[in-house]
């Protein structure tokens, strides 16, 4: 079992400057976010994808596919019904509020691949390297690499301890919903005090090897910001301007929609 | 200026009325390399944290006396200061590993201090190679053996190249000749880059290496002193349950009547070789042959068919590397079978195999005539008892009885009979009226038999253990495979994996050596052991009595073995 998302792979996207990345994730929120017709957000879909299979991270969809299913679905089923529209079909269904649920499930899950490509191809370090390049307070690139730092912790030991359960005979996949519930329980005590341990062992063990020593840290991994780097960052760009545009003239609106 | 200077230093944790350390006064110079030992609870972990600081300043407690690394106070600094001049390696390692790949984690340290990121690159190739990871600086540190981790947590370390090093249990997870390197590495740091060392240890004849000795009890420094002053000192040793060096052991028991001409207590195999000749000894080889013979015959005779065979056994991890390549064995009722190997060859991945945590990616496991893959791990479970290595992935009951309790109720056994078999458990590992304790509050060792407790309960006929005499003292290591030994006897096939070859040797029927995946010897410990060469090619070494022994031309297992053989006066020893 491995929880992380990160894929060590050679492509020229995983070798980014991690500030790209940074830029290329949040434009490629910015990219569904700003449409609302399903078919503009289909097409900022498809840029998610076409940049996810150019750094050869789609494979991760596999682990997160059931999350985007469901998101999917719900989200589509609310707005049918929340949603209003002109043209009504039943109820409170209309053509614009089924419109409005599709584009709306395909905005998160586009949003949900962006951060999961992000992550595919961006190492935790690198992370808090490119927050602290774009000029992120130390503290604060501390506190949230730290939390970084501690998933990974976690998951492993999580994994130590369902294996340590289930050869005692615990067996956590059938049984009734309560009777599985009841069956986490062992496994939430160590985990839980692990998880203590470990925080503080993190702590420990940063300040030991001095962490927050010295101003003027260097950092091993080096990256140059290229001109491969403006193209990419500089294309996702003019895509969020493009498309700003046209959403203020109000083309890519679902008409008709009444909020 | 002293590296580093203690004086008075007392502490308190918060909560705990009890001091953990009391009146400690040390000084330790600039490049000295001192080890530490005492047995669990001494207060040698509390010790080694108030070096850099992080108590008081992190663990708060009652703290008083005063600690100065190169004369620098360290109640009054910054842990991450300190951290220029003194280093510390903790003892659980796992939680001190939090970087994404192996390479990151040896920069994290130099980064801190704003190391040119080539000088970085050039560190990271020297320290794992040092500690022998060269190759894995990709991989990702979840991926890695235990003993790879503990390396890992050694070399993060190194490549900050502080001023002093200190290390606790630092080899408690390597292989005979990895703990041998960690010494190795640190002698020649503090002979050549003048570097200060402290390593707590339990191993003694690694700690013949060192230039000082000092031992701790209850919180006190109960004596320092040259290594081979203290090592040469059986009572010292006993009263700080430490393990004594086994050829001074086997002179020493040959009572002072042998009196070795007003010459020191011989330590090592060549010293023992001339105190040997010296004194004139020879040892009844028919004896010992038929001391042998009856052992063999003796553990033999518990056998029964077998319960777990293995035919052509694959894994391969997710990552496509390939940790079991064509494994064979069949163990049968009754045996006490030790794997041994060097880290990462495979031990783990093997043991998983048989209680069903892993399933084969090629060839078959069969337990108890059924295929692994055909059988839930629930069933797999009432068969093999699987004891991890560290207790605390397990216990989550608030009392000891709940804990052991736990797998008997998981498969239905009715109430009057679960309490009965928790107090049967609990006899077996001389846990009896603890029912009502907390296990959080127990020792490591005493929860580590909780944990045995609550394997045995569940009535398996075979009992995995992963390294069960790990973070434990030498008399708790004793008394923990004493209560193996029992099980055994008592009709359990018991499989060990375990780096301590001392236990293998006094313990063990039978050994099987992994290599790279593969088995590469199988055969009783005896058969096994003599084989030194091949061992050493797989980083094994046997103990050193075994070694003496071989010299002599005497397969000896044990101290005892050879007390016996070289017939002395009854009495001496049995
Ligand atoms: N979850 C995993 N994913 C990928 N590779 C792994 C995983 N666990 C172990 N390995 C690799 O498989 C090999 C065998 O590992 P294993 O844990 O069986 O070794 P071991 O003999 O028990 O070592 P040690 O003495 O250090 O405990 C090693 O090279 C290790 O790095
Ligand atoms: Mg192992």
């Amino acid at each position: 079992m491995n929880l992380y998302l990160y894929l060590d792979k050679d492509t020229p996207i995983h070798r980014m400057d991690p500030r790209a990345k940074l830029f290329v994730l949040l434009f490629s929120f910015a990219l569904p976010l700003l449409n609302q017709h399903p078919l503009w957000v289909a097409g900022a879909f498809a840029v998610i994808l076409a940049y996810g299979a150019a750094a050869r991270s789609l494979e991760n969809l596999r682990r997160i596919r059931q999350i985007l299913f469901f998101i999917f679905i719900f989200s589509t089923l609310v707005w049918t019904f929340f949603a209003k529209g002109t043209d009504v079909l039943i109820w409170r269904v209309s053509r614009q509020s089924i419109l409005y649920g599709i584009g709306t499930g395909l905005k998160l899950d586009a949003m949900i691949i962006a951060g999961m490509v992000f992550l595919s191809t961006t190492k935790n370090e690198e992370i808090s390297q490119g927050l602290i390049l774009l000029g992120l307070p130390y503290p604060m690139a501390f506190a949230f690499s730290t939390a970084l730092r501690l998933v990974p912790t976690f998951v492993g030991a999580g994994a130590t301890i369902a294996q340590a359960q289930r050869s005692r005979g615990l067996d956590i996949d059938s049984g009734s919903f309560i009777e599985r519930v009841r069956k986490y329980i062992p496994l939430l005590v160590p985990i839980f005090l692990t998880a203590i341990r470990s925080s503080d062992g993190l702590a420990m063990a940063l300040e030991g090897k001095g962490f927050g020593a010295s101003t003027k840290r260097t950092f091993y991994l080096r990256f140059k910001w290229t001109a491969r780097e403006t193209v990419v960052v500089g294309l996702f760009l003019a895509l969020v301007v493009a498309n700003t545009y046209l959403t203020l003239t109000g083309r890519t609106l679902i008409r008709g929609l009444m909020k | 200026m002293n590296a580093v200077e203690v004086q008075g230093l007392s502490f308190a944790y918060k909560g705990s009325e009890r001091e953990a350390i009391s009146g400690v006064d040390l000084a330790i110079s600039p490049g000295e390399f001192v080890v530490l030992m005492g047995p669990s609870g001494a207060g040698k972990s509390t010790f080694c944290l108030t070096l850099n600081g992080l108590i008081p300043n992190f663990k708060k407690g009652k703290y008083s006396g005063e600690v100065r690394v190169f004369g620098v106070p360290t109640k009054k600094h910054k842990v991450s200061d300190l951290a220029r001049d003194i280093v510390l390696v903790f003892q659980d390692f796992e939680t001190q590993i939090f970087s994404t790949n192996v390479e990151l984690e040896v920069a994290f340290g130099p980064e801190n201090f704003g190391v040119d990121p080539d000088e970085i690159g050039r560190r990271i190739h020297a320290t794992l190679k040092r500690v022998r990871l060269d190759g894995f600086e990709a991989r990702q540190p979840a991926t890695l053996s235990g003993g790879q981790k503990q390396r890992l947590a050694i070399a993060s370390a190194l490549s900050i190249q502080p001023r002093i090093i200190c290390m606790d249990e630092p080899t408690t997870d390597l292989d005979p000749i990895g703990k041998f390197d960690v010494f190795q590495v640190a002698d020649e740091l503090s002979r050549e880059k003048n570097m200060t060392m402290l390593i707590v240890e339990h191993e003694t004849e690694e700690a013949l290496k060192a230039d000082r000795i000092v031992l701790m009890r209850d919180g006190r420094i109960v004596a320092e002193g040259n290594a081979r002053a203290i090592l040469a000192s059986p009572a010292l040793l006993e009263e700080c349950s430490v393990k004594p060096l086994e050829v001074a052991e086997f002179f020493a028991s040959l009572g002072p009547g042998a009196s070795l001409d007003g010459g020191e207590l011989p330590l090592t195999v060549e010293e023992g070789l001339s105190a040997w000749e010296r004194l004139g000894l020879a040892a009844d080889r028919r004896r010992l042959d038929s001391l042998v013979s009856e052992k063999t015959r003796q553990q033999q005779a518990g056998y029964g068919d077998p319960v777990i065979e293995v035919r052509n056994l694959v894994h391969r991890y997710e990552n496509g590397l390939e940790a079991l390549r064509g494994v064979d064995l069949t163990i049968r009722r009754g045996e006490f079978v030790a794997v041994l190997g060097q880290n990462g060859s495979g031990k783990t991945t093997l043991v998983k195999h048989f209680n069903g945590l892993l399933a084969p990616t090629g060839g078959e496991v069969v337990v108890n005539a059924r295929d692994t893959r055909a059988t839930s791990m629930f069933e797999l479970s009432k068969t093999v008892g699987y004891v991890f290595q560290n207790p605390d992935h397990q216990i989550f009951a608030q009392t000891v009885f709940d804990e052991v309790a736990y797998g008997p109720r998981l498969f239905g056994v009715p109430e009057g009979e679960v309490k009965a078999r928790v107090v049967d458990a609990l006899e077996a590992v001389g846990l009896t009226g603890s029912e009502e304790e907390d296990p959080f509050s127990l020792t490591k060792g005493q929860r580590q038999r909780v944990a045995v407790a609550s394997v045995l309960a569940a009535k398996p006929e075979v009992i995995i253990l992963d390294e069960p005499t790990t973070g434990l003292d030498y008399k708790e290591q004793e008394s923990m495979m004493d209560l193996i030994k029992r099980l055994n006897e008592m009709g359990h096939t018991i499989i060990i994996v375990t780096h301590s070859m001392w236990v293998t040797a006094a313990y063990a029927h039978r050994a099987v050596v992994l290599k790279e995946g593969q088995v590469v010897m199988d055969g009783p410990v005896r058969d096994v052991f003599v084989r030194e060469k091949e061992l050493a090619d797989v980083f094994l070494k046997p103990p050193q009595i075994v070694r003496f022994g071989a010299r002599l031309g005497l397969p000896v297992l044990t101290v005892d073995e050879l007390v016996a053989c070289v017939g002395r006066e009854e009495g001496a020893r049995k």
